[in-house]
């Protein structure tokens, strides 16, 4: 099968899931506009406050991106008005992807180049940017995983698991790399050390990434109908 | 005459249900009803139909063109409307109808005006606060506007109080004024298939049991009433569907008439009082007694 | 017949009346343009500002800090007006283009040539001036450190620019969850309700910092200014297609000047010698000038600039590029002139003249006929 797409149609159907979600969407931006003020007060408790609001947001767009787009789409059977419509399951996979790398990308590469700002800008130590980057990284690979799975499974109970689960395993993880030296050690100094550690988890977490979008992408691309 | 579908030997295979070597065609401008029960395999036919789903076996084409390969290009001309088919709750028919008229370039907004008043739906509510009937006629509305030359509707009138259902109907009906228009459409409803359909397919079991113009049924099944012994046997009667005997009255159905048969009956002690014509409801479930043969 | 022409005649009224909402946009600008020359002769300022003159008179004070009362709460009332504006003509999605076209792509652009060109003028003018202000001397012992650590830029002037995306954001989020309501109700309570319950509304924004204000040149939303610029942005929104609506307060213009030029000369003595936190009775003095000050401005604008003329409306559409382009210019001819022991008001008239001169030139030949005209003109 030829691996042709149909631009104007997928530009529609994730103008579609915009217009369908821009309201919800607009509370979030509302919320993440309060954790940026709260960061504004330059306030040590408006600080941690306003990143740990700004955390939440981040977690809560990414669940929130994939279960509007995909999860309640299947459940409230809008999906077979959807694919009725003059599009090809790769078209459909096309858009619910990019509709959904938008959705979760635009926050995600804004919240981590304020953060990394932050920690540059400010009198915190920036060994905490390695540190930094290895959790948004985590952020990256749950949020992959979970719209993998959400693209492939269509049980909503193993949907919301792995979506929660994903996302909470960022303590063990925070932990885990708390045990590494060479991670732990230079975040209370001035110094970026990308250690060998460091570097072979975040290659991971991208890689894992990507591998788990392509693959999802190819097998939906590559199927010939829906059902 | 060109056909606006042709399948051959399509079969589709699921855990607990098999569509088997279904070959059927509709010319251009004709408009079928599918009849069969739940299960019968007559959703998994028009997702065939739409390209949604693929054949495990067997060949689609819908106005020449192959599915689902084809299926971007085929379903430009194909309207399709299920019974599982939901809109968006919280949007309203006019953000539907502004999306579908970005999708298709033959969206015809007068018509789609004209179907709003008919079809009484106030276009600025929101879909979720329609009623069932608003929302199939929504739907149709959003398949029709478009002006598909093949129309697909899946238990269309399901659930429809009887005005809704008339209308709906009506609609149907002013589709097919355009001679290139075909409609495939689906029913539990024998009285709306016999009413607007020129031929009729049943589907029993996940296999064609019979497809044939809608008069050929009428002219080959019977009813007759009759007086006959209690007990009676009719072995050597294939065309008998059916016989039921309430003391030494006797129903008997037929589905394949011919002229001689109460003459032939007479013989067996069998007098026919009355030579009926039978409905298509009466027909269907007939045949789906007898084990889905027609 | 007579119902047509009516129907024209409002239509050029009101287009006459945008043209004045223009105007009032411009006229915001170039003071911005004045305000930030002046700063170099404030003494309120001396010790703040890095092109502050030898000389001062407190004259400027007087005048800087009324204008800085009005000028930018004036400026974001009319934003708010276009925002509407543009969203009712072109929709939102045209509406988000022309933000990034005439807003987000200039501050992209803009801030790190300002932010380069201010720097090495702010050095070379530390280390060459005979005659430094207090900052610049301090800068001047700072760069002969070689410990001096870096200090992360600002926003500097364009600060204005980052406000209006958020508050561009700010409409999207609000026309989505239907704050439209809250507004309608306010408006509903009809012009003289709005005109008294605005002050309270602004309060807590001054009351939340120092006074006179400071520029939000952060990379975070001040909350202050949020609150201080956020009403006036409403307002403006809510203005769109009643033009008229404070028109019933036109008796009361005089009196409220009156009004604000008596709390003004209150708040300028409570200013004292320098910048302090605000307290409330600071704040509500400042929240009655800003809010009833623009709503003055406000009024006289649609009554004296509702008319078209050549001259404004080159001034109206460079006005925009000649606040953009303007502070390093008056920054390189403050820093030249900070040696030369001319009159006050010498100074103070060629730096703004030769600045509006370049902008408008600049604007002439750089922007007026090539595509720039579509970010800036």
């Amino acid at each position: 099968m030829k691996l042709e797409c149909n631009l104007p149609v997928i530009r529609l159907l994730v103008q579609k899931d915009w217009q369908l979600f821009q309201k919800q969407l607009a509370a979030y931006v509302l919320a993440a506009f309060v954790a940026l003020t709260l960061l504004g007060l330059a306030k040590p408790w408006s600080f941690y406050l306003g990143s740990l609001l700004l955390i939440v947001i981040l977690v809560a767009v990414a669940c929130f991106a994939i279960s509007t787009s995909l999860l309640v789409e299947r459940k409230e059977q809008t999906l077979a008005f959807v694919m009725s419509l003059p599009v090809s399951p790769l078209d459909f996979t096309l858009a619910k992807l990019a509709g959904n790398l938008l959705t979760f990308g635009v926050p995600f590469v804004v919240i981590l180049g304020g953060t990394l700002a932050v920690i540059l800008g400010t009198p915190l130590p920036n060994g905490l940017v390695v540190l930094a980057v290895l959790v948004f990284g985590h952020v990256l690979l749950a949020y992959s995983a979970s719209l993998a799975v959400a693209m492939h499974v269509e049980s909503e109970g193993w949907n919301t698991f792995v979506m929660i689960a994903s996302m909470v395993l960022i303590n063990p993880f925070l932990m885990a790399i708390g045990q590494i030296e060479e991670i732990a050690g230079p975040t209370q100094g001035d110094v970026i050390v990308w250690s060998s550690a460091a570097l072979m988890i975040l290659g991971a977490q991208v890689l894992l990434s990507v591998v788990a979008i392509v693959f999802v992408a190819w097998r939906h691309g590559r199927r010939a109908a829906f059902y | 005459m060109t056909a606006a579908f042709s399948v051959h030997g399509l079969c589709k295979r699921y855990d607990a249900f098999a569509l088997q070597d279904i070959t059927l065609e509709l010319p251009e401008g004709s408009i079928m009803g599918l009849v069969g029960v739940n299960g019968a395999g007559k959703t998994t036919l028009l997702r065939l139909l739409t390209g949604l789903a693929a054949a495990d076996a067997g060949s689609v084409v819908v106005h020449g063109l192959r599915l689902p390969e084809q299926q971007v290009e085929a379903k430009r001309s194909i309207g399709f409307a299920s019974e599982d088919m939901r809109l968006y709750r919280k949007m309203s028919l006019d953000w539907h109808m502004r999306f579908i008229a970005q999708i298709y370039p033959t969206w015809d907004a007068d018509y789609a005006a004209a179907l709003l008043r008919r079809f009484d739906l106030r276009s600025s509510q929101a879909v979720g606060e329609y009623s069932h009937g608003q929302r199939v006629k929504a739907l149709l509305l959003l398949s029709l506007a478009r002006r598909p030359r093949l129309l697909l509707l899946d238990e269309p009138t399901t659930g429809l109080d009887p005005v809704a259902r008339v209308e709906v109907l009506e609609a149907l009906a002013e589709v097919l004024r355009d001679e290139r228009r075909s409609v495939l459409f689906s029913s539990h409803n024998t009285h709306d298939i016999e009413q607007l359909a020129d031929s009729i397919a049943f589907l029993h079991g996940g296999r064609l049991v019979a497809h044939a113009d809608k008069e050929r049924f009428f002219d080959q099944w019977r009813r007759l009433l009759g007086l006959g012994p209690v007990g009676l046997k009719l072995e050597g009667f294939p065309e008998i569907a059916s016989i039921r005997a309430a003391g030494s009255q006797v129903e008997i159905k037929v589905r394949s008439w011919q002229a001689d048969l109460p003459a032939r009956l007479s013989k067996e002690g069998v007098e026919v009082q009355r030579i009926d014509p039978m409905t298509l409801e009466d027909i269907f479930v007939t045949s789906v007694r007898a084990g889905g043969q027609l | 017949m007579g119902v047509a022409r009516r129907f024209i005649e409002i239509a050029l009224m009101s287009d006459a009346r945008i043209h004045a909402f223009d105007h009032l946009r411009a006229l915001a600008m170039l003071l911005g343009v004045a305000f930030h020359v002046g700063l170099a002769y404030s003494p309120l300022m001396q010790s703040f500002w890095l092109t502050a003159d030898r000389r001062t008179w407190v004259g400027f004070d007087v005048v800087l800090w009324f204008l800085h009362l009005l000028r930018m709460p004036l400026f974001f009332l009319v934003a708010g007006f276009f925002t509407a504006w543009l969203d009712e003509r072109r929709g939102m999605g045209g509406l988000a283009r022309q933000r990034v076209r005439r807003i987000l792509v200039p501050l992209v652009v803009f801030w790190p040539l300002t932010h380069v060109a201010m720097t090495r003028m702010t050095v070379l003018a530390a280390r060459e001036v005979e005659h430094p202000s207090q900052v610049l001397s301090f800068l001047r012992e700072w760069l002969l450190r070689d410990d001096a650590p870096m200090t992360l830029p600002s926003l500097g002037h364009l600060w204005f620019l980052y406000y209006l995306l958020l508050f561009s954001v700010l409409f999207w989020v609000g026309r989505c969850l239907d704050f439209g309501a809250v507004l309608r109700r306010w408006m509903a309570l009809g012009a003289p309700l709005v005109a008294a319950t605005l002050p309270f509304l602004i309060l807590p924004g001054f009351a939340l910092t120092s006074a006179p204000h400071p520029a939000p040149e952060s990379y975070f939303p001040q909350l202050w200014a949020l609150l201080v610029y956020g009403p006036f942005f409403a307002l403006g929104v809510g203005l769109h297609g009643r033009l008229d609506f404070f028109e019933p307060l036109r008796p009361w213009l005089l009196p409220a000047t009156f009004v604000c030029l008596g709390c003004y000369a209150l708040f300028y003595h409570s200013l004292g010698s320098g910048q302090a936190e605000a307290p409330w009775a600071t704040a509500a003095l400042q929240a009655v000038i800003a809010a009833w000050g623009t709503l003055c401005c406000l009024m006289l604008g649609l009554r004296l600039l509702a008319r078209p003329s050549s001259k404004l409306r080159f001034v109206g559409a460079s006005a925009y590029w000649t606040y953009l382009a303007h502070l390093p210019l008056v920054f390189a001819i403050q820093y030249v002139l900070l040696d030369r022991d001319w009159p006050l008001i010498v100074k103070f008239t060629l730096t703004t003249l030769v600045t509006l001169a370049l902008c408008f030139a600049s604007y002439a030949l750089l922007v007026r006929c090539t595509p720039l005209r579509r970010f800036v003109g």
